[in-house]
């Protein structure tokens, strides 16, 4: 980001930028930087919190009207209170008890089991106001045998998404799947932690287990490309 | 997910570590008020209209985010699964400010509001941005745009 700001700035329009990682803005000097002290993934800091982001806003447009540069950096002090945890906070879907597959079940054990297991998610999505669901591209009845088919092992050949391999496929629909799951969790109104909504996820489902699973499958393949697509399908800190 | 220091610590060297640009010029362009000015958004989350391709990595393209698109059309498909979405399924300001942009320019604190924003993948190479910060650019002109905020991921 700093370095695209940069590149604007070059050809003639003033830029102002938000960062989350100093380090880099400092060897990047975009020409003029306001550092937030958030976690990555939330630049703007607080979910929810109209006036929270407006100060941010506001922080990093005030800069537009400094002239003291080239290359401005300034540290933006406001914690964002979501980063800690609500106490009492309880997922707003209660899943049913579901035996994770073994080590080697295959691709109709793996979908079975989700399907066994997230009807309260779909369930309780469907209530949301909003969704980020859908980047995937692919009909939500198609998810289970597409991912189950990487977690035993037995990737297929054929893309359901035109345009993207089969395990480009399975990416952004693991995406979909995190999204689905955590969106359901986060009743309006709640204020979780991402790392509350994230423990529930990767800690308790069968769906987190289904994604570790076709990550490892794929990263165990003689396939590179399988494995590097496929490494995503769960953050390093879940593996 | 969390902010880098609280990452596991062979994560956050990686992510310190990650190769930056280093530009032998500063540019520098001073303007006028803040309430004179029309100010667009360029977001680094891979984000975009629901039903359009993913944001592939290596395929240096912005994509445009009309200021009226709704904020249940929004997707995002930026190739790294390794920081917070949670905050973007709760609010797309968390990672868009388009309704606080819209807020600032309606009370005259901005002079108005670009009617197109613009996403992009930032986990791609800057090296590889020319043709993009040039189509860009004009872009941003065409619109009268003389101000740029931008935000990551």
């Amino acid at each position: 980001m700093s370095a695209l700001a940069h590149l604007i700035e070059q050809r003639g329009i003033a830029t102002t930028t938000i960062g989350l990682i100093r380090v880099h803005m400092e060897r990047i000097r975009p020409p003029r930087g306001l550092w937030v002290p958030f976690e990555l993934g939330r630049p703007l800091g607080e979910p929810g919190d109209a006036a929270f982001q407006r100060r941010v806003v506001l922080a990093a447009l005030a800069l537009l009207e400094r002239n003291d540069g080239p290359v401005i950096l300034e540290d933006y002090a406001e914690e964002a209170p979501g980063r800690l945890p609500q106490d009492d906070w309880r997922p707003a879907v209660t899943l049913p008890s579901v035996a994770i597959p073994g080590a080697n079940a295959s691709a109709d054990e793996w979908a079975a089991a989700l399907r066994a297991e997230w009807a309260p998610v779909l369930s309780a999505a469907s209530g949301r106001p909003r969704s980020t669901v859908g980047g995937g591209r692919l009909d939500r009845d198609r998810w289970p045998e597409l991912l189950a088919a990487f977690a035993a092992d037995t990737p297929p050949t054929d893309s359901p998404v035109a345009g993207l391999r089969p395990v480009q496929a399975a990416r952004y629909v693991a995406d979909d799947l995190k999204a689905l799951y955590t969106e359901a969790a986060i009743a309006p109104g709640e204020r979780p932690s991402s790392r509350q909504v994230l423990d529930w996820f990767w800690n308790t489902t069968v769906a987190a287990a289904l994604l570790r699973r076709g990550r490892a499958a794929c990263l165990a393949s003689d396939n590179k490309v399988l494995g590097l697509v496929a490494n995503q399908f769960v953050p390093a800190d879940r593996v | 997910m969390a902010r880098l220091e609280d990452l596991m610590p062979a994560m956050a060297e990686r992510i310190r570590g990650m190769e930056c640009p280093v530009y032998p010029s500063s540019p520098f362009v001073v303007g006028g008020k803040l309430s004179s000015r029309r100010v667009a958004i360029v977001s680094s989350a891979g984000i975009h209209r629901r039903g359009e391709k993913p944001m592939m990595p290596g395929t240096n393209e912005f994509r445009e985010l009309p200021q009226s698109l709704p904020s249940g059309d929004i997707v995002m498909t930026h190739v790294s699964s390794n920081y917070d979405r949670t905050g973007f399924q709760r609010d797309l300001n968390t990672v868009y400010p388009v309704d606080r942009l819209r807020e600032l320019a309606q009370d005259g604190v901005v002079g108005a509001m670009s009617d197109t924003h613009y996403a992009v993948m930032g986990a791609n190479d800057p090296g590889q941005w020319d043709a993009l910060t040039d189509q860009l650019t004009d872009r941003l002109r065409k619109d009268s745009i003389d101000a740029v905020l931008f935000s990551p991921v």
